[in-house]
């Protein structure tokens, strides 16, 4: 660094540290870079006045960390000082080792314990829930087991068998003399349960169907007319 | 989040009898108050102990408090004076050459591994003279560099805050950079 000491200080002293820490205004701004082209006193101040706050800023940060904003800012606001908070967000990791090179030691220490002890209580915890699930499962022997599938393998059998044989059929409602006939018997063996097995209609019966549904007329005056083959008289 | 409560108004709340304004001015000034007392005392254990002092004789003084001036100036003028007292102890008792030794090697364990270690001893070497170069600042012109450089207020807060001319404030900084390169000067050579 040179030495400025000799040198005579110019009379913008003032506006010179005001540029250096960027608080004048545009105006102010424009005017001092044009005087710093001009004046060498101040040109050779500035850049070691730079160097020196370069120091202060590294020292700084070494010493507080980069991260270090101060929290709350001061904003004028209708006379009165007011402050704005400014959420600092930390990285999780971050932050705990800001904690640590905070606290003093015994809470530190006290933080390591309790940590410590909260993961010794979380794995007690697993355990005893793991052996507890392990415990809550039946053993069952080979023996015990083939009885009970072979048990279970007979019931359903059995309740096969039990669906595939025909229920009785209702002989007393086919023989039952109605008005209807033979129309009554076609109605009950319509409505036997699906699982009876099919059964293949009599000659008489297809008949009495065929009338049902009209194909065959019952008797002479029921039937379509017919044009005659006759020629017309 | 935009607090309409400003400083005055909770210094009367707790002299009111609110337990939780005190708190809160706390909360607002801590880390500007613990960075002014660093850049007083140059140690952080020291300036976290002038920090809680400052804060404990505002409490304690909350009545003598007339609102006359800022809770700011207030607060940093006692913190300035907790410093200073605090220096005075230090230099009565002698305490320098054993905790400039642990500092240095805290920086050697702060520092990134992939720094050499030429670069690393030049970097502790710079940080400890500019350390001391603003110990060695006359109090008044320190407390300009400090609120300036470690706590970032502009020439117009620190002008309200200390309570005087804002030129009489640009004029200290400019001074106090003067001397802090004359310290400083070897380094650059």
């Amino acid at each position: 660094m040179p030495n400025i000491n000799e040198r005579p200080v110019c009379h913008r002293a003032e506006d010179l540290v005001t540029y250096l820490y960027g608080e004048a205004s545009e105006l102010d701004a424009k005017d001092f870079a044009i005087h710093l082209q001009q004046c060498e006193a101040c040109r050779s101040e500035f850049g070691v006045f730079q160097q020196v706050h370069d120091s202060i800023g590294l020292w700084r940060n070494e010493a507080l960390g980069s991260a270090f904003k101060p929290a709350v800012l001061p904003v004028e606001s209708g006379g009165s000082t007011q402050f704005v908070r400014h959420e600092q967000k930390l990285p999780a990791l971050a932050a705990l080792r800001e904690f640590f090179r905070v606290a003093p030691l015994w809470l530190r220490a006290a933080t390591a314990f309790a940590a410590l002890l909260l993961c010794a209580m979380v794995l007690l915890t697993a355990s005893r829930s793991w052996n507890r699930t392990v415990d809550d499962d039946p053993k069952f022997t080979q023996q015990q087991f083939d009885e009970a599938v072979k048990k279970r393998v007979e019931e359903q059998t059995a309740k096969f068998n039990k669906q595939q044989t025909p229920p009785p059929v209702n002989d007393a409602t086919i023989k039952e003399p109605t008005d209807n006939g033979a129309r009554s018997q076609i109605t009950v063996s319509r409505i036997q349960p699906k699982t009876s097995r099919p059964r293949g209609l009599s000659r008489q019966e297809r008949e009495e169907l065929a009338k049902d549904l009209r194909l065959i007329p019952r008797d002479e005056d029921e039937l379509p007319f017919v044009l005659s083959d006759e020629p017309d008289q | 989040m935009e607090t309409a409560t400003n400083d005055e108004q909770m210094v009367e709340r707790a002299l009111s009898g609110d337990p939780e304004a005190f708190g809160e001015i706390v909360r607002r000034w801590e880390r500007r108050i613990f960075a002014l007392a660093f850049g007083m005392l140059g140690r952080e254990e020291d300036a976290r102990d002038a920090t809680q002092e400052t804060f404990l004789a505002a409490f304690r003084n909350l009545r003598g408090f007339r609102g006359e001036a800022k809770v700011s100036s207030w607060l940093h003028r006692i913190a300035v004076n907790q410093c200073i007292t605090r220096q005075r102890r230090a230099k009565v008792r002698g305490e320098t050459g054993l905790e400039d030794e642990a500092e240095k090697n805290a920086g050697v364990f702060a520092l990134p591994l992939d720094v050499s270690p030429a670069r690393t001893a030049e970097k502790i070497e710079r940080s400890i003279a500019v350390r001391r170069a603003v110990g060695a600042l006359p109090p008044d012109l320190r407390q300009v560099v400090v609120m300036k450089e470690f706590e970032e207020l502009t020439f117009q807060q620190i002008s309200e805050a200390l309570e005087l001319p804002l030129s009489t404030v640009k004029s200290r900084l400019y001074t106090a950079l003067r001397q802090l390169q004359m310290r400083l000067q070897k380094f650059g050579e």
